[in-house]
């Protein structure tokens, strides 16, 4: 078609609804991660439960966040190890 | 009688939900079906006088649902359009004296006397969406081409899905030029974007000023471009899936577009 001959030559970069579009895109994606306070704080909780399980952690200096960026969003996790737990022993029968 | 409730909603306001419930309801009235158009905007009433009812309200929808009337008695016949009944809105109420549970059951009763119920939304995804929705089979989401609105839309999406709701789209206020020159969001921007059904494409038309000025129905105005789209969307909601989406399109042809692409005109 004629209308998209031109189209072709003039390019889309100056159409306005392109940017529109982008941005919109955009927007939903940080929307669907928008997570409640409820959430990310029983989230925060069940997390230092089975870290605590292999590790000895800080509990108080546990973080957690989400970090967004133009290209992705990440959960980010911080927390100081005191130490290492030790293997639970596989269910050996008490000496006593 | 077994009909089915459909809601009406947005998310973001007056981008065209009130102009096409009463439209919507009045092209299946045309068509045989019995319908009620229910203004569930609690304390901000306006269906009616996009119908050219309001000077006939006696009872509302809070009086029915509490029992203080009957449902006959709060559902207003059209003037012209038999079949056609409205559930005006209470105008001193507050939004919240009607919750979920009681519109669940109100709505039992209005099944069984109507074949399509159309729920005319309130703005906003508060009480008065969640007291619209809470018996709703089918929803229709109206939206404009606009950045706020999709992404208000967007939001309303989730929200009715988490219901089982499986929600279809009505672009609304379409400018034909304006998509045509690419400042505009195109329904195929949108569907993209949100990724729901489509079940309409509603252009800006002045005839909607017109309809609302005389309380004459858009979809009784021969010539509105407008009042065609929600006929065929009634069809469509009726059973005639089939039935091919009409993509609004510019008026001056291709001469005027090739202009405008050299600049020769704004
Ligand atoms: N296709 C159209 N062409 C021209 N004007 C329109 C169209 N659709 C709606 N309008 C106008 O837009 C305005 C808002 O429409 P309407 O009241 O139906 O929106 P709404 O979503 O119900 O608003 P609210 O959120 O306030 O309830 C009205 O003035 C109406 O006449
Ligand atoms: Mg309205």
């Amino acid at each position: 078609m004629i209308a998209n001959f031109f189209k072709n030559i003039f390019g889309k970069k100056n159409e306005s609804k392109n940017v529109a579009k982008q941005r919109l895109k955009f927007a939903l994606i940080y929307d669907h991660l928008e997570v409640t306070e409820d959430i990310l704080e029983a989230l925060h909780k069940d997390m230092v439960e089975v870290i605590s399980k292999y590790f000895e952690i800080d509990q108080e200096a546990f973080k957690l966040d989400i970090r967004r960026s133009d290209e992705l969003s990440a959960l980010v996790v911080n927390t100081p190890i005191l130490s290492a737990k030790r293997k639970r022993k596989q269910a050996q029968p008490d000496p006593t | 009688m077994d009909g089915k409730i459909i809601v009406v909603t947005s998310g973001k306001g007056g981008v065209g939900k009130t102009t096409a419930t009463a439209s919507i309801g009045a092209a299946l009235a045309l068509e045989g079906k019995k319908v009620a158009v229910v203004d569930m905007d609690i304390g901000l009433r306006n269906l009616d006088v996009v119908m050219g009812l309001e000077n006939r309200i006696v009872f509302n929808i809070v009086d029915a649902v509490k029992g203080r009337c009957k449902l006959k008695q709060a559902a207003i016949k059209d003037r012209r359009i038999d079949n056609l009944f409205l559930i005006p809105a209470s105008q001193s109420d507050n939004k919240n004296v009607l919750d979920p549970e009681e519109m669940v059951r109100f709505s039992s009763m209005l099944r069984r006397h109507f074949d399509y119920v159309f729920m005319d939304c309130p703005a906003g995804i508060e009480r008065g969406f969640e007291n619209s929705v809470a018996a709703a089979d089918e929803a229709l989401v109206i939206c404009t081409p606009e950045v706020a609105a999709v992404r208000d839309a967007d939001r309303v999406i989730g929200l009715l899905y988490a219901r089982s709701i499986t929600p279809k789209l009505v672009v609304n206020r379409i400018v034909p030029a304006l998509v045509e020159r690419g400042d505009m969001l195109s329904h195929v921007d949108m569907v993209d974007v949100l990724s729901v059904e489509l079940i309409g494409l509603v252009e800006m038309d002045d005839q909607v000023v017109v309809s609302t000025n005389t309380g004459v129905p858009l979809v009784m105005q021969k010539t509105s471009k407008a009042g065609a789209a929600f006929r065929r969307i009634a069809m469509r909601l009726n059973g005639q899936v089939d039935l091919p989406i009409q993509v609004p399109e510019a008026s001056g042809g291709l001469f005027k577009k090739f202009r405008s692409k050299f600049g020769l005109k704004k």
